[in-house]
């Protein structure tokens, strides 16, 4: 780890620290409902990143894992297991979804991994809302004393935890096989770098912080349609903030999150639902122009400023840190 | 028990043809141009909301505004083209289909919620005067709307296939889609091609939501539904064939029936899904993969 | 007729051609002969514009041809026989010969220069009703320059008309390709074949590696190096 690296652990944790302490300096239901959300989304597109970033496949049966782990973890919950053992085992139940599905699926290349994916996080759906039609409310005694407050931390907990296995992954050598696997599958192969498994552990992993997230969900709703995770919006949405952000990098999801709960969130405020215009228009934008999303603007910025005297270990640590990749998306 | 599955299969013909109707357009498109525009669906609602307003402000007849609804969605076709899809054109195959897709859903996006604001979330449908009536068969019923929605489906099917093979622009399409430096030797405009193919196959949406909702039902939410749908019947029908991709419609119509008949209609979707997924696992390349000329 | 300056073309960042420059004047057969690689089908595709050249001009009858899209370059009155006897194999014989003529001022003409074709290639109108992917590959050849004629072109373009065909049928190639030229026919003839392309040209350069080394008539050319090897071996 070099100092670069320390320097965003600790910056990670800094934030973090300062988020914690919003309950305690404000009543207001507002912001924290607010921060929740964003943990959520960042959990969301962070996870989504691992698979659709790094590792360069584009699966868009997301919403599945954040359904699976929402459905787990609340009906163990609310039978009365203690909420750390139903949270895990509602990640783990996404992983071994994805462990079944993950071979056959990435036979399919490219383009079909993609709409495989999402017929199958369809199927999921339609059989979730049919199986589980109902809404699951907390029983009574627990909306009395339902409290804002834990809900927070975990959701603020758990993110933090995905945003630095996110980070430990960019710069372990797993993360740089996948993006191996992602630029040059074959040049990958025929030096080692088995394909398969390395994405095989990136969608594992990509489910399991998906399933996490919607363990938060399950603990966080007062009451909600079992299915309502399951909604195809999760993934896209979650697509549409990587995007913008910055696909592959480890900041890029996080801005992207909170780019878009905070635009969605002050323009339902004013002009009801415009935020799937604006996001929509973006995210075409991005895929077009911007393959790099705000982070190819940040650091094209950052350059030009820097144009002046750039000293070499500067450019290198700047490489090395800013992007898990160089090249865009989409040339 | 066996004529309520008959009228089953006769529901899932008739609801087939508009499956394959919009399911060429889409071939048409993602065979010429090799664009995945999963908008498609929004497309096909689009062309419903036309029809129906057509219907109730002007009090036409939605099989007269048929082609009305067909010329709002060449429009609509041409502006996507050549704003958005056209950048993609110069793109190698791959890159072209992944990014295609990724815009049509950025698309499908801002056309499904600016339908939910301008005409609100509910399901609307056309009723005629003659929208309750039926033909009765040795005690099936055929409705007749729906009949007539299946002719028009075939006939505009069959239309483009003649098209294709012969007319001249039609055959200078297949030549462009077979070798495409050699059309523009010999003076085919590929970019006019494109858009032809583009938007005949926003057209042929267009239609097809015009039928459905005056058969059935429209919704802002619909277009995702059969934008699968549209991926279903393209890989059960075979890429490059026309009719065979119509014919993959009335299959996939007649599936979901039985499903219904067999499970309960809450999983009509789940059968063309798992259909789809089955032939990708048989064939990992997937039907698309298939050249043909 | 055609006039090409001082071109230099290349794809991203491999460059082909260096500062390649020649001319083809009126009813002349031109022959651009060299190795395997050396850019001569680079060259033809700069011309019809399918490539963009980096630098340079190319002038056919006073036009400027790198402001014209690809597809225009037919309607100039520029045909191109590409490599490999290419044809729709989809589609019919006839279908083929139709589509040659998409050009505007040779549609017009549609019926009177498939006949043209026909006396010329008797073969193709026995094999009309005939998918073109079921021909030998010498009839592909034919019907694929005959197709290129079929836009009543001012100057034809042939890539390695001689490629990968038997022997009997290379000479049987070029005797036609001169009879067309011998009826007023301007031609750019690209090939590997030396032999050949030395016997049918008036005048000829030679191409290596993307650059013009050498040029002249056939007699001129026998002292290059290269041409000799060809020639001899």
């Amino acid at each position: 780890m070099n100092r670069r690296d320390i320097a965003f652990v600790v910056s990670a944790l800094i934030i973090a620290a300062a988020l914690a302490v919003v309950p305690s300096i404000t009543v207001k239901e507002s912001v924290i409902n607010l921060l929740v959300l964003v943990y959520i989304y960042v959990m969301m597109a962070s996870s989504w990143n691992i698979i659709g970033g790094i590792a360069g496949q584009v699966n868009l049966g997301h919403a599945a894992f954040f359904g699976l782990g929402s459905l787990v973890s609340r009906i163990l919950w609310t039978k009365g297991w203690p909420l750390s053992v139903s949270m895990i085992l509602g990640a783990l139940v996404p992983v071994a979804f994805a462990l079944i599905i993950g071979a056959p699926s990435f036979k399919l290349r490219g383009v079909y991994f993609a709409i495989g994916t999402l017929a199958m996080a369809q199927i999921l759906f339609i059989t979730t809302r049919n199986l589980f039609p109902m809404i699951s409310s907390l029983p009574t005694e627990a909306l009395a004393t339902y409290s804002l407050a834990p809900r927070y931390y975990v959701a603020l907990g758990m993110t933090l935890l995905t945003v630095l296995v996110v980070f430990w992954l960019s710069r372990s050598r797993w993360g740089l096989g996948m993006v191996a696997v992602r630029e040059e599958a074959n040049a990958a192969e025929s030096l080692g770098v088995s394909a398969l498994q390395h994405k095989l552990l990136a969608l594992c992993l990509s489910a399991f912080f998906a399933g996490l997230a919607g363990g938060v969900f399950a603990y966080y709703s007062a009451g909600y349609y079992l299915f309502f995770p399951f909604f195809p919006t999760w993934t896209f949405d979650a697509v549409m903030a990587t995007y913008i952000g910055g696909t592959g990098t480890v900041i890029g999801p996080i801005i992207g999150a909170v780019f878009y709960v905070l635009v969605k969130e002050i323009l339902a405020l004013r002009f009801v639902e415009l935020h799937p215009f604006i996001f929509g228009t973006l995210f075409i934008l991005v895929v077009l122009f911007l393959p790099g999303g705000m982070i190819q603007i940040w650091s094209r910025l950052r350059r030009l400023f820097r144009r002046a005297a750039p000293a070499p270990s500067e450019e290198k640590a700047m490489s090395e840190s800013d992007m898990v990749h160089d090249r865009p998306a989409v040339e | 028990m066996v004529e309520t599955l008959v009228q089953n299969i006769v529901f899932g013909l008739l609801l087939g043809a508009l499956y394959g109707l919009a399911a060429v357009g889409l071939s048409l498109v993602f065979g010429v141009t090799k664009f995945l525009n999963v908008a498609h669906g929004e497309l096909l609602m689009l062309g419903g909301y036309a029809s129906f307003w057509l219907f109730n402000l002007y009090h036409v007849d939605p099989f007269v505004s048929l082609p009305l609804a067909a010329l709002a969605l060449v429009v609509v076709g041409i502006v996507l083209y050549s704003l958005l899809f056209s950048r993609t054109v110069k793109m190698d195959e791959e890159q072209k289909v992944q990014t295609t897709m990724l815009i049509g859903f950025g698309v499908s996006l801002i056309l499904q919620n600016l339908a939910q604001r301008l005409w609100t979330a509910d399901d609307r449908s056309i009723t005629t005067a003659y929208s309750r009536m039926s033909w009765t068969l040795f005690d099936i019923r055929f409705p007749i709307v729906r009949v007539v929605s299946m002719v028009v489906a075939l006939l505009l099917v069959i239309a483009l296939q003649q098209f294709l093979q012969r007319s001249y622009f039609g055959k200078a399409i297949r030549a462009t889609v077979e070798d495409w430096e050699e059309a523009t030797i010999i003076g085919i405009d590929t970019h006019r091609v494109y858009l032809v193919a583009f938007v005949i196959g926003a057209a042929f949406a267009g239609v097809a939501g015009a039928l459905v909702s005056v058969g059935y039902s429209i919704v802002p939410s619909m277009g995702l539904e059969w934008t699968l749908v549209c991926l279903v019947v393209m890989t059960l029908g075979g890429l490059g064939s026309i009719i065979g991709t119509f014919v993959g419609g009335l299959i996939l119509g007649v599936a979901q029936a039985l499903t219904a008949f067999a499970v309960g209609g809450a999983y009509r979707q789940v059968v063309g899904l798992l259909l789809f997924l089955v032939v990708l696992a048989v064939r990992p390349q997937g039907l698309f993969g298939v050249k043909e000329g | 007729m055609l006039n090409v300056e001082h071109i230099n073309v290349g794809y991203k960042d491999l460059q082909v051609l260096w500062d390649v420059s020649f001319q083809v004047n009126r009813g002349e057969l031109v022959a651009l002969i060299g190795p395997n690689g050396a850019g001569k089908t680079t060259t033809l595709k700069a011309i019809m514009g399918l490539r963009r050249p980096w630098s340079g001009t190319i002038y056919f009858e006073g036009q400027n041809l790198c402001k014209v899209p690809a597809h225009k370059t037919a309607e100039l009155g520029i045909a191109m026989v590409p490599e490999g006897g290419r044809v729709f194999t989809g589609l019919t014989v006839l279908e083929n010969l139709e589509l040659g003529a998409f050009a505007p001022h040779a549609r017009k003409h549609m019926a009177q220069t498939l006949e043209e074709m026909y006396q010329l290639f008797p073969r193709l109108e026995e094999r009309k009703f005939q998918r073109a992917g079921t021909l030998s590959g010498g009839e592909r050849q034919m019907l694929a320059i005959a197709r290129a004629l079929m836009s009543r072109p001012k100057l034809l373009m042939l890539d390695e008309p001689s490629f990968g065909l038997a022997p009997l049928l290379v000479d049987r190639i070029f005797a036609k390709i001169k009879e067309i030229n011998q009826a007023g026919m301007t031609i750019l003839l690209v090939e590997q074949n030396v032999r050949a392309a030395l016997e049918l040209a008036h005048r000829s350069y030679v191409i290596q590696n993307g650059r013009i080394v050498g040029m002249g008539t056939s007699e001129e050319l026998l002292s290059f190096e290269f041409v000799r090897s060809a020639y001899l071996g």
